[in-house]
This record gives C-alpha cells, sequence and structure tokens, in this order.
C-alpha cells in the first residue's frame, strides 16, 4: 500500500515539476541575461492561464491552441514592456528593476481583473484519464508534461544550434566581451525579456491544464514564491538548471508526502514544504550557485 | 411668569440632555466605516459583502426613512476602502476609518482572519465592530467586547449536513475530512468531527492541506485508500473547487461529498461543469429560503429589512450588473438591519450602549433569525444545505426549509463525465 501510494506521488510530482520547471524558465532566462529579478512573474502565468480560459471558453478550442497564442501575446507584451520601462532600468540599481517588475505584475492583475472580474475561474476539458496502476492520470496532465518537455527541448536546440541562442549565452557569460564580439546587446536584451515573458505566459496555459481550476487574477503569488525557489535550486540565470529544479521541487513535494505519512501525529502535507525548503538549503550549502548555475 | 419661565427652562434643559444622552446631537448622518476585500484573494466575497451591505443602507435611507435615534430619523452613509484581502491593510484602514474619518461604528472585512486582524484595533478604540463574514468562533474566545457576529459560528456549518445523510443512509458510516489548515475550516472539522462523533459516525481519515497549496494530488491519494462514505471538506472559493477537480481526476467517489465555501458560489458550477453536479455546501442563506415577515410575527419576533425578492433587486443595483447574490450578500445585509435594530433599541450612537442593546436583540429578517450571545456570537441563525442539482442550487436541509429533495448516493464522477445528472430518486 505505501509503496503504490509512494509510486504514485512521484509519478504526480514528475508530471508536475516538468510543468513547475517550464515555468521557472523565462524566470532563469530574464535573470540570466539582463540581471533582473521579475517579480512580476506569477502575474504574467495568470495571463496564459487566462488566455487557456479564453480559448477553451470563449472559442471553444482545445487549451492545446492557447499554448502558442500565448507565447505569442507573451512575446509581444515582453517587447512593449521591455522598450518602455526595462530598457532604461538595466543599468540602474537593482530595486528600481524589482519595483518596475512588481508595478507590472499589479498592472495585469488589475487589467484583467477590469475584465474578468475578481471570480475565480475554471474550465472542463476532459479527455480521458488512463489508470497506471499506481496512480491515475487524467490525459490533460499528460498533455501539460508531454508539452513542457517539448517546449523545455526546443529552448535547449534553439540555445545550443542557432546563432541567435549562441549569441545570447555569450551575453550571459559576458556581456561587454559578446559587444566587443560585435553581438548587439541591446538586440539581445530585448529578445530575452521577450521570450522570458513569452515562455512565462505560455507555461501559464499548461499549468491550467494540470490545474484547470483557481483561475483568478491574483493567482500568481503562489506561482511567483514557487518559481524563485525553483530557479535558486537549478541556478539563477541557468533555464535548463531550472527545468531540473522543477523536477526536483515537484519530486520532493509529492513524494516526500507519503513518507510523512508514516509518522503518527504529523500533518504530512505540511511537512513537505518543510522538506522542500530543507533539501533547498542542503543543496546550497554544497553548491552555493545551484545545481547548475555558475559563478 | 416666573414659574412658566423654570418650567420653560427645564424643558429645555430636559430636552437638550435628552439628545446629548443619544450621542445623535447634530448628527446629520450615522457613518458606517468597512475596510472591505475590493482585491486580493476574497475579492469576490468582498464583492459580495459590499453589495449587501449597500442595498440594505438603500432599502433603510429611502423605504425605512432613516434610523430613528432621539426622535428624528437619521440616514445611514457608508465609507468603504479596500483592505486587498491583507492583514496589515485592515488594521490601517480600521484606524484611518475611526481617526480621520471619524466613522459612527465599523463593519469588519470578509473572512475570519482578517476579522481576528482587525477587531484588536476596533477594541482599543471601543468600536463596534460587526462580523459579517468572519465564522470562526476564536473570535469570541479572545474576550473582545465589541465584536457582534451576523455570519453563524464555524463549528454550525456541518451538524445539518451530517443529520442529514444519518437519516437518509443510517448505514453511511465512514467519513473522511480533508480541509486547509486555516482558522475557519480547522474550526468548521472541529464542529463536525464533535457532531459525527456524538452521531455515531466513524471518522477514517483527517487531513489537513496549508494555505495556498496548488496540487492536492498527494492528500487525494491517502484519501482514496480510505474508501470513505462521506467526505467533508475545503477551506475558501479556490482550493474547495480544487478539492473537487482532483477528487474527480483520481476518480475518488463517495456517496455524499460536501465542501465549504465554494460549492456555494456560482464560479463553481461554471467552473466545474458536471464534476460539481451532485456536491452539497452548507450556506447561511439561499435564494427561495421561506423567511417572511409573517412568519417572524408567528414565532413572536420583530421583523425588519426587505423581503427576498426586494434584497435582489437592491444587490443587483447595488453592483450595477446582474450577479445573483449569495449568502456573503445576505448575511452583510443583515449586519446593517442588526446594527439599524441595536441603534433604535438604545436610542443613542453610543457604541457601549448600541452593543448592550445588540446583546439583547433577537429579531428575524430575510436572512432568518438573529441573536447573539454574551460574547458576541451569532446564535439565532440556521444554516441550510445546498446541492447542485442539473446546473440548479436546490436547498435540501433541513425540511422545512428545502426547496427539492436531497440526490442521494452521489453518481461516480465517470457517470457524470458521461453525462449523468444527480437528480434525486
Amino acid at each position: 500500500m505505501f509503496g503504490i501510494q509512494l509510486a504514485g506521488n512521484l509519478l504526480q510530482g514528475l508530471v508536475l515539476g516538468a510543468v513547475y520547471g517550464m515555468a521557472t524558465m523565462g524566470l532563469s532566462l530574464i535573470f540570466g541575461v539582463l540581471k533582473v529579478v521579475n517579480v512580476g512573474h506569477g502575474a504574467f502565468m495568470m495571463v496564459g492561464a487566462f488566455v487557456a480560459l479564453w480559448v477553451f471558453n470563449g472559442l471553444g478550442l482545445s487549451p492545446i491552441w492557447a499554448i502558442p497564442a500565448a507565447f505569442v501575446l507573451g512575446m509581444a507584451l515582453g517587447f512593449i514592456f521591455f522598450h518602455t520601462s526595462m530598457k532604461r532600468l538595466i543599468k540602474a540599481p537593482e530595486l528600481a528593476s524589482l519595483l518596475a517588475t512588481f508595478a507590472l505584475g499589479i498592472l495585469l492583475e488589475e487589467t484583467v481583473k477590469l475584465i474578468y472580474g475578481a471570480d475565480f475561474h475554471g474550465y472542463n476539458w476532459i479527455v480521458g484519464k488512463v489508470s497506471m496502476g499506481i496512480t491515475v492520470m487524467p490525459m490533460s496532465k499528460i498533455y501539460a508534461f508531454v508539452g513542457s518537455i517539448l517546449i523545455a527541448l526546443i529552448l535547449y536546440f534553439w540555445f545550443t544550434k542557432t546563432r541567435g541562442g549562441t549569441a545570447l549565452t555569450c551575453v550571459v557569460e559576458d556581456s561587454e566581451g559578446a559587444r566587443v564580439c560585435g553581438i548587439n546587446v541591446g538586440r539581445a536584451y530585448a529578445l530575452s525579456f521577450s521570450l522570458g515573458i513569452g515562455l512565462t505566459v505560455a507555461s501559464g496555459v499548461l499549468l491550467t491544464m494540470f490545474i484547470p481550476v483557481g483561475i483568478s487574477p491574483y493567482m500568481g503569488g503562489v506561482y511567483t514564491l514557487k518559481a524563485f525557489v525553483i530557479a535558486v535550486l537549478g541556478g539563477l540565470g541557468s533555464p535548463y538548471g531550472a527545468f531540473f529544479g522543477g523536477l526536483i521541487f515537484g519530486l520532493l513535494e509529492n513524494g516526500s508526502y507519503s513518507l510523512f505519512a508514516l509518522i503518527p501525529g504529523l500533518e504530512p502535507f505540511a511537512m513537505t514544504r518543510f522538506f522542500s525548503f530543507l533539501i533547498l538549503l542542503l543543496i546550497l550549502l554544497i553548491k552555493p550557485t545551484g545545481l547548475l548555475g555558475t559563478k | 411668569m416666573k414659574k412658566n419661565m423654570v418650567m420653560a427652562i427645564l424643558g429645555f434643559t430636559a430636552l437638550f440632555g435628552l439628545v446629548f444622552a443619544t450621542g445623535a446631537f447634530g448628527a446629520s448622518k450615522i457613518v458606517i466605516g468597512n475596510p472591505e476585500c475590493l482585491s486580493g484573494g476574497f475579492a469576490k466575497a468582498g464583492e459580495q459583502a459590499v453589495g449587501g451591505i449597500k442595498a440594505c443602507v438603500k432599502w433603510v435611507n429611502e423605504t425605512y426613512g432613516g434610523v430613528k435615534v432621539g426622535g428624528k430619523k437619521i440616514p445611514l452613509e457608508y465609507k468603504l476602502y479596500d483592505c486587498e484581502s491583507k492583514k496589515e491593510a485592515v488594521t490601517s484602514l480600521i484606524e484611518r476609518l475611526i481617526t480621520v474619518d471619524k466613522v459612527d461604528f465599523l463593519f469588519a472585512p470578509y473572512s475570519s482572519p482578517l476579522t481576528l486582524a482587525g477587531a484588536p484595533v476596533a477594541e482599543k478604540y471601543k468600536k463596534l465592530f460587526m462580523d459579517h463574514g468572519g465564522a470562526s468562533d476564536r473570535i469570541f474566545q479572545q474576550g473582545f467586547k465589541y465584536v457582534v457576529q451576523t455570519i453563524g459560528p464555524g463549528t454550525s456549518y456541518h451538524l445539518g449536513t451530517l443529520d442529514m445523510i444519518r437519516k437518509i443512509d443510517p448505514k453511511a458510516n465512514k467519513l473522511a475530512l480533508v480541509y486547509k489548515d486555516a482558522e475557519f475550516s480547522r474550526d468548521v472539522m472541529r464542529g463536525a468531527e464533535k457532531h459525527a462523533q456524538t452521531v455515531g459516525y466513524n471518522i477514517v481519515f483527517k487531513r489537513t492541506y496549508p494555505e495556498g497549496a496548488a496540487d492536492l494530488t498527494p492528500i487525494l491519494s491517502d484519501l482514496k485508500g480510505h474508501n470513505p462514505d462521506i467526505v467533508l471538506g475545503g477551506g475558501h472559493e479556490p482550493d474547495g473547487m480544487l478539492l473537487a477537480r482532483q477528487m474527480a481526476d483520481l476518480d475518488i467517489n463517495a456517496k455524499a461529498i460536501s465542501i465549504i465555501v465554494s460549492v456555494t458560489l456560482p464560479s463553481f458550477y461554471e467552473g466545474l461543469k458536471n464534476i460539481a453536479d451532485g456536491i452539497l455546501g452548507p450556506s447561511h442563506w439561499e435564494y427561495g429560503v421561506t423567511y417572511s415577515e409573517a412568519g417572524a410575527k408567528k414565532l413572536g419576533l420583530p421583523w425588519i429589512g426587505p423581503g427576498q425578492d426586494e434584497f435582489v433587486k437592491l444587490f443587483k443595483e447595488a453592483v450595477g450588473k446582474d450577479l445573483t447574490p449569495e449568502y456573503h450578500s445576505a448575511e452583510a445585509g443583515a449586519a446593517v438591519l442588526a446594527l439599524v435594530k441595536g441603534i433604535e433599541m438604545a436610542d443613542s450612537l453610543d457604541n457601549d450602549k448600541v452593543r448592550a442593546a445588540l446583546g439583547k436583540l433577537h429579531f428575524m429578517s430575510f436572512y432568518g433569525g438573529w441573536d447573539v450571545d454574551d460574547t458576541g456570537l451569532q446564535v439565532g441563525h440556521s444554516m441550510v444545505d445546498m446541492q447542485w442539482q442539473g446546473g440548479k442550487r436546490i436547498i435540501v436541509w433541513p425540511p422545512e426549509a428545502a426547496t427539492g429533495k436531497p440526490c442521494y448516493p452521489l453518481p461516480t464522477f465517470s457517470q457524470k463525465a458521461k453525462g449523468t445528472l444527480c437528480i434525486p430518486k
């Protein structure tokens, strides 16, 4: 019984972790290139969740179609926000960009609230389930998992096999050196901010495929916190590190429940957070730059 | 002549003293201050509460003619700030309402934690703090003097639910409690657990999930292994929806499922569709309850306020859209009516005198009965249980308030996904 439950929770955690990881890649990318901490991260995910809601409830289409739509919308938002605010703040003190992203987040929340109101929304996309013996997995979660893996792979190949991606990697390593080599660093900044926001908004769609309820203008806060933990775990500035950080976080969060449930008198769900953060601290003690982060 | 003069002076002094004693001297309006949740996590319930308060303030001013104090009718004025569903904003806004806006009475914001956060500030200034949406019993165990509740206590939420199931199916015995680790839901489940033991249920599972949990899969996988007949759970709106959705995802079926708060909101059905069908929710008020002036007369209780349909009309005007009022608006509106009755009984705007009057007040309105004990805890209001049946909200318990029969046992989630509706046989 214990073994089945543990295996089931680990499998569910792996699927959720992939979505968490994908949701954190944008945050890490923006920090890696621009050294900007996007504290409005969760609000951008919320925008993606509403795109999924609109595509499903408004257009009557599968939320899968919302992934490219959200990515394009996110890229556009990133482009606009970069040129109207972030561009001027790259060289400003860190607090200025921190507050600017915080303000952008609030702006997005209140704009969405004007359109959709303060209600909690959800959509009911039923595409079957797979009984795996150890657990039951809805197909919507499997699609979210596969989508997250595919996007992470595309990003990996883009970064390593294309000129644009290599240029961005150079800017992450040394922006001054990249400039000397003829890379248009300003354009790299704009591209990475737009790409980071595009990924984040798209991840909001994937998240709703996993959890299609609780969609509200203020839903982002909890995911901002998780994304920061995952980004630090994986190594701030490393999008792939963020992805693996997400996988580990999902496994720890879900898997540790079964272990704590064996101890009488404990509330196992509350302990999963304690355990996740304990592991985060241990990893940072051993490797302060995170799993895949570099100095 | 001299005698007439003395009589005139005495008469004037008596009148002057009376007006001063009421505290209504020169008062051209009675101001109610309210830090309410217009944004943040409780914005939906806050919107409902504001609509309910505005509807009843309008009724008092335009239909009732104002609040009678010191021989004259004084209108109510409603001063509102957005507390953003944050404790720190509640405390600072209450200070502002008292010291800057000089309001006469305070209304608490929605929810138990925010009511608990604001109460000490209201106590410091000896201001009456009308609690319309803080159900936690703990609020009334702190020794506060000025907090007066209209929403019923959290511990009473599931009493009717358990009685109903016991009556329909005495063999249903395995009870599971899965709920948010928060003040209000802990109270609700403490009350449910105590009542379940009294009635003779066997509690096979009792676990909490933390505030802000985004995925309940681990706790629900654990629950599934216990194969319960009845599941009681939830906390507030988003996690209640999540609980129902993920129970469906994991095929966790029970004969009855009751979830607090979120089930009573229209967004629950809109977001979950067939998954929501058949799920029960305890409610303080539902459209269709049969409280009336005639009913109050039969019970020997004074009646105040609009009738049910009039309240719905006033509520829709107040929010400016075709929004259905639910219990968060009704309890907030009823708190306005209680305050009006309290002021009139005290014939004063003095907060201590009004508080004392509220302690003796027992009345009925569209919301139902209203009576508080010495601590300010609501003891005169009865809850109902509602159930989604084919997309409609049906009051199923108690029998005297029911608008339909309960659907029991629930179809399984797989049956519901194939189109089976939860309609009573």
